[in-house]
């Protein structure tokens, strides 16, 4: 489950999304999103406040686009982000510890595979990840 | 005479050239080298005696009958490795593709009969295009004699299958039955079906390296153990596998002198493990400070990491070592773990080896996958492996050893003969925190300051249960060791352990968990 908080003229609403089946690689097309959805039918999803217009959320879920060439690194199993060691742009080598996974009562280093260059970083300190999700892309 | 002399000899020649130096360049050129080489790098110098040379196929269908192929396809026959008796079969890719025909498939059945009947290792060099198809359900008969002797023979005799080209199809599950498959970057290819049927079924664009190269199977199917960038590098590492492996199943692993001290002191091990239980550290440093002269060799090192299986001398003798890596997924056992050490017991077990257990394992791997992939019954193989093992078991407790996972290890009521801890284990049903929640869990409710008295509580929990002490005053740990003397008093253990007789009761097999 993800919290996104969604301006919509000028009011902000704050809309749960849930992953419902991992999609590997997905590119989203942006045309999709940016044609405006009318939904003139009444929310059908749990927005705190009635919002006709919310609707449907048209939410990106922050879905992290691979290039050809990159690598991607996922959380190997379940826990919470304590400690993020690179920033974007870092350059990093083969071994070198990228984050910090507490799982299982465990400080699990996530290390680089190879060297290469942290292209984005997808997770933030203090989050809970599952098995799989991507937390940072490397070139 | 002479003459006759003189046509034998042109015809060995002419066998021995296999698919002609055309085709030889050809193979080079690829980064093969060929069959005849590969027996040549793996036996000692000489020592190589060649069976079955003038065998040809008997195929009249498609024109078959006006084509000629030396040995028909395959070197096959024995020699010494290291001054011990070894068998080899090895396909010729020159001839025919090393494709598979009823003789190319009666030579294979007949070394492996005689490997299986002198009690000594086998080795087979898979580089064939697969099944000669002109030859039809002969060349299909020809594979499954294969597997039906490679069933017969396992846990007889050490089988070992390297991979050097292709090995598609049906050709794969030879390998599969063996105990041991290496593969080469960039030249071994395994697969059941390959790209080409993959994308017409399934419309999957995959090349054949990623499906079914050394990287895939070593890292992500587990299907191969040993990985090398060159066959020559590949040979050497077979050559040493071997030194740790008894010729069969009624012999010893052979001992060799290795010069190390068996009272060596390592103060090493008395700093390696972090004061913070919730730190990582390596394994294999553990490992290699035990160990004869620091050196492990690794069984299966990319595949499941979380748990390592390889073999070190202790005195001289190969011993077995499977240990939890704390460095990944936290040490925990999940379904690949479960399946790697499981088979490596059993190897070890099937051939005589000792097992040295080293745990730190803060339980299996919590998740939807785990359980919908079926880690109760993966799981269980490590259960069921260790508990039949009749070979020496000596468990050392490191640093955490919880629940199913500790019983899973092979604690002592799975049989291990001696169980040593370290004095900062934890062993328990749960680690302190979980645990401390649950039983003390009113404690912390009605305290005015809960986070205090539940860190209290962790503490008095990890004191007092989650301590080696307990185990021990019960005799589930035989001793607590100061980790510095680990060394010594592991090879008295196994010293001690090595008239070790234990029997089953007589049945058919057990029904292991698959």
């Amino acid at each position: 489950m993800r919290k996104f908080i969604i301006k919509v003229n000028g009011n902000s609403y704050e809309v749960e999304v849930e992953e419902v089946g991992a999609v590997k690689e997905v590119s989203i097309p942006v045309a999709q999103v940016a044609t405006p959805s009318p939904a003139p039918t009444s929310a059908p999803s749990p927005a705190p406040t009635p919002a006709p217009k919310a609707a449907e959320p048209k939410v990106e879920k922050k879905e992290v686009v691979v290039s050809p060439g990159q690598e991607v690194i996922e959380a190997p199993m379940p826990g919470n982000i304590w400690k993020i060691e690179v920033k974007e742009g870092d350059s990093v080598k083969a071994g070198d510890v990228l984050l910090i996974l507490e799982a299982m009562k465990m400080e699990n280093e996530i290390v680089a595979p190879r060297d290469g260059v942290v292209a984005s970083i997808n997770t933030t300190e203090g989050a809970q990840v599952n098995t799989g999700d991507k937390l940072v892309v490397l070139d | 005479m002479k003459e006759k002399i003189q046509q034998l000899l042109d015809a060995e020649k002419k066998i021995k050239l296999g698919g002609g130096e055309e085709r030889i360049a050809k193979q080079h050129k690829s980064g093969k080298l060929t069959a005849r080489e590969r027996i040549n790098l793996l036996f000692d110098e000489g020592s190589f005696v060649e069976l079955d040379k003038f065998v040809e196929h008997r195929c009249t269908n498609f024109g078959m009958e006006k084509v000629k192929a030396p040995a028909d396809g395959v070197v096959t026959g024995y020699g010494t490795v290291n001054g011990r008796l070894v068998f080899a079969f090895a396909q010729d890719f020159t001839v025919l593709g090393g494709s598979l025909g009823e003789m190319h498939a009666s030579k294979i059945c007949k070394v492996q009969d005689m490997a299986l009947k002198m009690g000594a290792p086998i080795i087979g060099f898979n580089d064939s295009g697969g099944a000669r198809i002109q030859e039809g359900v002969d060349a299909l008969s020809g594979y499954g004699k294969i597997f039906y002797r490679n069933t017969i023979a396992s846990g007889s005799i050490p089988q070992i299958s390297v991979i050097m080209g292709p090995s598609a199809g049906g050709a794969v599950y030879s390998p599969a039955l063996t105990d041991f498959i290496f593969m080469v970057e960039n030249t071994s290819r395994m697969f059941i079906t390959g790209p080409q049927v993959i994308k017409s079924v399934t419309g999957q664009e995959v090349s054949q390296e990623e499906l079914g190269g050394a990287s895939t199977h070593n890292k992500v199917s587990g299907v191969a153990h040993f990985m090398d960038k060159t066959e020559e590098e590949c040979i050497e590492r077979i050559k040493e596998l071997l030194s740790f492996l008894p010729s069969n199943n009624l012999e010893d692993a052979p001992a060799f002198e290795t010069g190390d001290s068996i009272n060596r002191i390592e103060e090493g091990l008395n700093e390696i493990v972090p004061v913070n239980p919730n730190k990582p550290y390596d394994m294999k440093e553990v490992i290699k400070l035990i160990a004869d002269n620091g050196y492990f060799f690794e069984v299966h090192e990319y595949f499941a990491q979380n748990i390592i299986t390889g073999f070190i001398r202790l005195n001289g003798k190969p011993v077995g070592v499977v240990a939890n890596q704390p460095r990944i997924l936290a040490g925990c056992l999940d379904i690949n773990a479960s399946d790697k050490a499981a088979r490596f017991i059993r190897t070890c077990d099937a051939f005589n080896i000792p097992l040295l257990n080293l745990v730190d394992v803060p339980g299996f791997l919590p998740g939807v996958e785990q359980e919908y992939g079926g880690i109760i019954r993966h799981g269980a193989k490590m259960l069921y492996a260790y508990s039949e093992a009749t070979v020496p078991k000596v468990t050392l407790i490191i640093r955490k050893a919880y629940g199913g996972a500790y019983l899973a290890m092979c604690s002592k009521d799975l049989g291990a003969d001696q169980v040593f801890a370290w004095p900062n284990a934890e062993i328990a049903v749960m680690g302190p925190d979980g645990a401390a929640n649950i039983i003390f869990k009113k404690d912390i409710e009605n305290s005015d300051n809960p986070i205090e008295t539940r860190q209290e509580k962790i503490n008095e929990y990890r004191n007092t249960i989650a301590s080696p002490y307990i185990a021990a005053q019960r005799g589930f740990v035989d001793d607590v060791l100061v980790p510095s003397t680990t060394r010594p008093r592991l090879i008295s253990a196994f010293e001690m352990l090595e008239s070790k007789r234990e029997s089953r009761p007589a049945k058919k097999h057990g029904n292991m968990p698959l």
